[in-house]
């Protein structure tokens, strides 16, 4: 067995640190400047450096070259010592097995002996968001007033585990994440001097798939290239399981097309060429996020294709930004969703079936649902259910000023219904005819529904330019903007999912159990 | 089949078969995927292609030799296997302090000394930290191989230590060829292929259990009855079912790949129902239930599978869930 590529890697001077600038920086000038303090806390993600920095820290306070700056040296006799692992006053304690109060008061029994090599003792008490709470109680006197030939430095991925008497004791530095870029070029640094040959998307992929894990970026890189070939982005997509990007593409055209057949179908396609569910889903994440930056005009930011730009574009445009955030949220629950189970996909249909329900804007609060109902209408989280305007309708196109609030009821409305199609008609006699099967059932929180009797024309009728128009039109013939959506009265007992609980088809359905039939 | 007589996961045992040969291989590793889909026997092989005395191949595994079978068996001096003490359960700190025990001395008879982490994700938050180290550090003669349903269920700082082979289910054609050559008959074999959700292992385990199917009948027919019964009967079957919660969970399960049918119907996806034999019922019902109805009792059943691990009131779970149903006669 070879060691690791990270293990190999793990930078043994602090200009080998990638990424992590002001840290290794302040702590050089302590050095130079022997004002090092003698509590540090490195926090922050996986892999990031801590206890690389930590280490070199250690090797640095001891080492022997008498130019000061250039501590670390690597040269000296202490230098050699840290990085063959024998010296004696780098004491690394693995808090994670060592939790408890005995192993703190051992710790302190010995901490008064002044050092058998160097000038500083230095303790490394890595992972300590696991010390017990008597632990770190019995730890904080020591940290308050060290010996002076001591110094500590507290490593951990999670500072909220940390009692605040103990934080405020350290000198704190938060390690960041590292830039795709900056993963990137070390990952081409090592190759080269490896031997390894990577394709440059190759690389880029596993950055990216690496959250700004250096450690998880070195790792893939080591495991893609132990198998003695070159490293092709296909290789890398076989281990990583990431789909290709039409399929991300397609997927998120099915869902502003509405589509769901076909886009379930190409997550099945994915799947079956071998990628996997929560990859794709991430990819789906990273997507959006870019779509995101083009609708906030930083596109210029977003490194792709040109023909994938130019579809990213024309998707921007057909999305709102909050539709963009929902999806975002849906599938990143399902990239991250720690559910095991029989089907690794399901998590991702269902986000992909749940963003097809709900391209809203709006998000209104309801009265509690009646607790008797026996319809099948989704449970919503709190008691909050979403309504749905249609996608691309903008109030603003038609009332420039003030947009008046519905102050109309469902009977002027009805009223004027055959007004209102002719005037649809006179635009367009499709979208009057499909009108014409639907029948205006409610006003809810300021949006007319239109009942229809089967999903497809419900499908039909939801699309922009019909919803578009027949909101013209009631803004013609009454006077005020009133939003419309389609909803399906189609099954014997079913609910529309978007119709109050407590209006009048709920009503039906609790009072005689057989529906209303509203055609 | 491959190399390593291993239905499907062939990049995997490539590339694992490459690092042996070579002598890439790395201290730790994480394979992932469905129970049943095959992890475990990954994990076996991979010790044995390191340790066969007679292999076929630079890193194949003759799987006859003494030591061959000595880790088939999960029996030999240098392995050491670590799981919860039955599934569902939880995987302790102190047996991981056991494993560095077993990692500190020097290997007996092998060059390594392995540990099997079987169903890492039952590690408690204590035990994956006490890894950690280990994990990252081990010594030269270690290596570490862990299994899990996903790599989502582990702590960061794990996965980020280990190399990742995300092992994804099988096609239906795989499994079923697989019960075939097992002597399954033909068309037993292609019902349990789309019944096992890709994953041979629990075929397998299907195909053995008599029960099993006819379980699976019972509890699907009953489903299509709770749709037509009346909220009293409802109620009634949601106390009976909380009564086991074994029973309850593998209810459950059953139930969800069938509202997954439902929903990939009625959402006109092309993809072949799992539940094969019963594609018409699946049908008739994607006309009464639409797509966003079928999502929401596909996570309703999916929320209460979640549940019911967290030790939540049974009955109360079960009585949600089938108020939640709508009525189709
Ligand atoms: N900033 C960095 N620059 C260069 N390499 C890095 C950096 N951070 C991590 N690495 C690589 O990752 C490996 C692990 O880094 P390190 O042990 O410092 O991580 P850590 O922050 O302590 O992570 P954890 O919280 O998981 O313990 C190193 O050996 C090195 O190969
Ligand atoms: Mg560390
Ligand atoms: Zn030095
Ligand atoms: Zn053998």
């Amino acid at each position: 067995m070879t060691q690791a590529l990270y293990r190999k890697w793990r930078p043994l001077l602090w200009d080998e640190v990638v990424s992590q600038e002001h840290i290794i920086q302040t702590l050089k000038n302590a050095v130079a400047s022997n004002r090092v303090a003698h509590a540090y806390l490195f926090s922050g993600p996986r892999g990031t450096g801590k206890t690389t920095a930590a280490r070199l820290l250690a090797k640095a306070v001891n080492c022997l070259n008498p130019d000061v700056t250039h501590r670390p040296c690597n040269e000296c006799a202490h230098c050699k010592a840290v990085n063959e692992n024998r010296f004696m006053d780098l004491i690394e304690i693995d808090a994670a097995s060592n939790n408890g109060v005995d192993d703190v008061r051992e710790l302190k029994e010995k901490i008064n002996f002044s050092p058998s090599q160097g000038t500083y003792k230095v303790y490394i008490i890595d992972e300590v968001h696991m010390l017990s709470a008597g632990a770190f109680n019995a730890l904080l006197k020591t940290l308050e007033e060290p010996p002076p030939h001591a110094i500590f430095i507290l490593a951990t991925t999670e500072t909220h585990k940390i009692p605040a008497t103990v934080l405020s004791r350290c000198q704190r530095h938060e390690f960041r994440r590292v830039p795709l870029g900056e993963i990137t070029r070390r990952l081409n640094e090592i190759c080269k001097s490896e031997g390894l040959e990577a394709d440059t998307d190759a690389l880029n992929t596993i950055s990216r798939q690496s959250s700004g894990g250096m450690r998880d970026a070195i790792s893939l890189l080591d495991q893609l290239s132990s198998t003695g070939g070159k490293i092709t982005l296909e290789l890398a997509q076989t281990v990583l399981g990431t789909a290709t990007s039409q399929s991300v593409i397609a997927l998120v055209q099915a869902v502003i097309d509405q589509q769901p057949g076909s886009g379930l179908d190409e997550i099945h396609r994915a799947l079956d060429g071998g990628a996997d569910a929560r990859a794709l889903a991430r990819q789906i994440v990273d997507y959006l996020r870019n779509l995101m930056l083009v609708q906030m005009g930083n596109g210029d930011q977003v490194e792709v294709p040109a023909d994938t730009r130019a579809q990213m574009i024309k998707h921007a445009n057909a999305l709102t930004s909050s539709e963009v955030l929902r999806m975002m949220r849906a599938f990143n629950a399902a990239a991250t969703d720690p559910r095991g189970g029989w089907s690794p996909s399901l998590g991702l249909e269902l986000a992909f079936a749940e963003v097809l329900e709900l391209p809203a804007q709006a998000e209104v609060v309801s009265a509690p649902r009646a607790a008797s109902r026996t319809s099948a209408a989704p449970a919503p989280q709190a008691e909050s259910t979403r309504i749905q305007p249609p996608i691309s309708q903008t109030p603003t196109k038609i009332t420039e000023s003030q947009p008046k609030v519905a102050t109309v009821t469902l009977e002027q409305v009805t009223k004027a219904w055959k007004h209102i199609s002719s005037l649809v008609k006179a635009k367009d006699t499709n979208v009057a005819a499909l009108l014409n099967s639907g029948k205006p059932i409610e006003i809810r929180e300021g949006i007319l529904l239109l009942a229809f009797a089967s999903d497809i024309l419900q499908e039909k009728f939801n699309r922009p330019e019909s919803l578009d128009l027949t909101r013209k039109a009631l803004h013609e013939s009454l006077g005020v903007d009133l939003p419309v959506q389609a909803v399906i009265i189609g099954s014997k007992n079913a609910l529309p999912s978007h119709v109050k609980p407590d209006g009048m088809v709920a009503a039906a359905n609790q009072l005689g159990g057989e529906i209303v039939d509203i055609h | 089949m491959n190399t390593w007589n291993i239905f499907g996961h062939d990049w995997a045992v490539e590339m694992l078969q490459q690092h042996v040969a070579h002598n890439t291989l790395r201290h730790a590793y994480l394979l992932t995927g469905p129970s049943g889909v095959g992890r475990r026997t990954l994990a076996i092989r991979l010790a044995q292609a390191l340790n066969c005395q007679t292999p076929k191949a630079p890193g194949v595994p003759c799987q006859a030799c003494r030591t061959c079978k000595q880790f088939e068996a999960g029996q030999n001096i240098d392995l050491m296997v670590i799981q919860a003490e039955a599934e569902g359960g939880t995987l302790k700190v102190e047996q991981v302090r056991e494993v560095t025990k077993f990692l500190s001395l020097r290997p007996y008879s092998s060059p390594y000394k392995i540990v099997i982490f079987l169903r890492f994700q039952e590690a408690n938050p204590n035990a994956q930290n006490a890894l950690l180290k280990t994990l990252e550090e081990a010594p030269s003669h270690a290596l570490l191989l862990l299994t899990a349903d996903n790599a989502e269920q582990l702590l960061p700082t794990i996965i980020s230590r280990c190399e990742i082979l995300r092992l994804r289910p099988l096609s239906v054609d795989a499994v079923t060829d697989f019960l075939a050559a097992r002597g399954v008959e033909p068309g037993k074999a292609r019902l349990l292929g789309h019944l096992s959700g890709g994953r041979p292992g629990f075929a397998l385990r299907l195909s053995a259990d008599e029960k099993a199917l006819a379980f699976r009948t019972e509890k699907l027919d009953d489903l299509r009855a709770l749709l037509a019964a009346r909220r009293r009967e409802r109620f009634t079957y949601a106390e009976k079912l909380s009564k086991d919660k074994d029973i309850f969970r593998q209810t459950l399960f059953i139930w969800l790949s069938y509202w997954r049918d439902v929903l990939m119907k009625a959402s006109g996806a092309a993809l072949e129902p799992t539940n094969i034999d019963r594609a018409d019922e699946i049908g008739n019902l994607s006309y009464d239930i639409d797509r966003p109805q079928a999502r929401a009792i596909t996570e309703g059943v999916e929320k209460a599978l979640d549940r019911l691990d967290k030790n939540v009131n049974a009955r109360l779970l079960a009585e949600v869930m089938l108020m939640d149903w709508p009525m189709v006669k």
